[in-house]
């Protein structure tokens, strides 16, 4: 469903991505881990068309969309949530999904009628709010809502574009442990023919979730595998826990 | 996203009352001053949807005005044109080149879409003041009005067309709303409040902002063909980048993004200048006194403050009353 084939990025001297290849199958759930630094939102800003590779290709359901700008790769269906929330602070919980299913049926640039009134954006909004629990804040402006809603909303307002594939950029950022686990149940809830691809800071969310792991260091692939691989991995430790302990 | 509360519709209905006694009781200076605030009103409420709506700081409204008035008598008064389709061909010239000049301009922001959207504008001004065809710096004259005779309204009597004008504004207002309120608004407020995630959600955004100005372009085209057949005369200091400056300052005087607020500084600014300027011939110095007071102030101009007050108000009634609420309960139980 998606796929980069040595993709390469440098920022001077930096080399920020080096000859990622990857695959994802349809369905497939991939959790990438890695420290700080390891160039995992270089890597994803890459896969949305938010950064150009130096070298390498992106592929969507075959496709190749490289040369593709951000918005026409989300027409396509890849569709992503952002580490740090970047919603639509003035617009209440039911109007930041409606703009998100308005784009993906058309309705975003109608004159003639409310795009949230059209039946096919409401009956996306509605789905998704369940989906994401958030049907309890529908009419809650988004600076009206905690902090944990916000990241639900963030990623709810990536699903109702409808994609094939959805990249979270650390769903659980900054939220408690009890936010945490209900998070670990919306995306276990989601659709099992969406792909996904997460990277995570949270290792309990990430064995959870993941169908696989890749582990990214220094803008390498260094581990690529099943999640009971990567618990009994050394080099695992090495790279990402020891940096815990380091820390 | 645009909504209507209970000071807009309040200050909506006293605005149209007021303009309603004035054209019906104003004698011929009362009348040609409504007719000025109208059409300002006109022009101010489409640099309002595109740079209070939509983030796009207009310096060429003025000149897509001077676009509307020039295609109007051109069309009208040399091609002979009936005046009907004259008008309806200078808003869709307008607007087509709003549209060309959004789709243009929307790929760059802040200062940079404010410099290119003057450069436009004083380009126009420029080819208006140099093409002997649009009469140069003598402008064209002869210039005729609407002929609604058929419906036994005489436009050239300074009543009914202070009237007309009313009526237009209001459908324009109507017009604006409706925008604000369709698909093509609410993806608006989406770009305006972040544009970087509506270009991920799959919105092309450029195209969203180019159809919004050139919206906003058949309303200043609309606004330039009446502002010819008010004076029935124009020359190419109706494109100067002076009149987009006077139009960005009454909206920004009136409330950026509110609508109602540039109708209000609309009618203040050209109030303003007329009693001012009876008074001294320095009349601008005032005028940008108040102006940078409302800037400095933080309000969002006189509209936006009497609604932060307003807002306010509502707040402490509604603590006051929880807390009324809660002391009843309280005693109640004890």
């Amino acid at each position: 469903m998606l796929e980069t084939r040595n993709l390469d990025k440098s920022f001077g001297a930096v080399h920020v991505t080096r000859n990622v290849s990857l695959k994802l199958e349809r369905g497939e759930r991939r959790v990438i881990l890695g420290p700080n630094g390891a160039g995992k939102t270089t890597l994803f800003n890459q896969l949305v068309g938010e950064l150009t590779p130096d070298n390498g290709s992106v592929h969507l359901a075959g496709e190749d969309v490289t040369a593709l700008p951000v918005a026409k790769r989300a027409r396509r269906g890849l569709s992503r949530s952002y580490q740090k929330n970047t919603l639509f602070d003035g617009l209440t919980v039911e109007e930041n999904l409606g703009l998100a299913a308005a784009v993906h049926t058309g309705n975003a640039t109608q004159l003639w009628s409310d795009s949230l009134a059209k039946p096919d954006v409401r009956e996306i909004v509605e789905e998704v709010a369940e989906q994401v629990n958030l049907m309890p804040f529908i009419h809650a402006k988004v600076s009206e809502i905690s902090y944990g809603v916000r990241r639900q909303l963030e990623v709810g307002v990536a699903l109702a574009t409808r994609p094939l594939v959805l990249l979270m950029d650390e769903p659980t950022s900054g939220v408690g442990p009890e936010m945490s686990k209900g998070f670990h149940d919306l995306l276990n809830n989601l659709p099992r023919d969406l792909t996904m691809l997460i990277i995570e800071h949270d290792m309990d969310l990430a064995f959870d979730v993941a169908d696989t792991i890749t582990v990214l260091n220094y803008g390498e692939v260094v581990f690529d595998g099943l999640p009971e691989e990567a618990r009994g991995s050394s080099l695992l430790k090495e790279i990402y826990l020891g940096s815990w302990e380091d820390a | 996203m645009f909504r209507h509360n209970a000071l807009r519709c309040t200050v909506l209905v006293l605005l149209a009352a007021a303009a309603l006694f004035q054209a019906l009781t104003a004698g011929y200076f009362g009348l040609e001053i409504l007719t000025e605030i109208l059409i300002l009103a006109i022009l101010v409420l489409a640099l309002d949807i595109a740079a209070g709506f939509g983030g796009m700081v207009s310096l060429c409204h003025g000149a897509l005005m001077g676009v509307g008035a020039y295609a109007y008598a051109i069309l009208s008064a040399k091609a002979g044109l009936a005046p009907p389709v004259a008008m309806a061909a200078a808003i869709v010239l307008t607007g087509s080149a709003a549209w060309i000049i959004g789709a243009i301009c929307s790929r760059s922001h802040g200062i940079y879409f404010i410099m290119a959207t003057l450069a436009f504008g004083q380009m126009a001004y420029s080819y208006v003041f140099e093409a002997p065809v649009f009469g140069g710096d003598d402008g064209l004259g002869g210039i005729s009005r609407l002929d609604l005779s058929f419906i036994g309204v005489d436009l050239n009597d300074s009543r009914s067309f202070a009237l007309f004008c009313l009526a237009t504004l209001g459908a324009v207002y109507g017009a604006s709303v409706l925008i604000l309120r369709s698909g093509l608004g609410r993806s608006l407020a989406g770009v305006m409040h972040n544009e970087q995630r509506m270009r991920a959600l799959g919105l092309t955004v450029w195209r969203v902002k180019a159809d919004v100005f050139g919206l906003s372009g058949l309303i200043a085209g609309l606004a330039g063909a009446l502002a010819a057949q008010h004076i029935m005369y124009i020359s190419p200091g109706l494109l100067s980048w002076t009149v987009s400056g006077e139009a960005l300052v009454v909206v920004i005087l009136g409330g950026l993004g509110t609508l109602v607020g540039p109708l209000v500084g609309a009618a203040a600014f050209v109030l303003l200048k007329h009693e001012l300027s009876a008074l001294t011939p320095h009349w601008h110095l005032v005028v940008g006194v108040i102006l940078i007071a409302v800037v400095m102030s933080r309000a969002n101009g006189i509209f936006g403050w009497i609604e932060a007050r307003w807002d306010g108000r509502a707040e402490r009634r509604a603590v006051k009353a929880a807390r009324k609420q809660k002391t009843k309960e309280v005693l109640s139980d004890a």
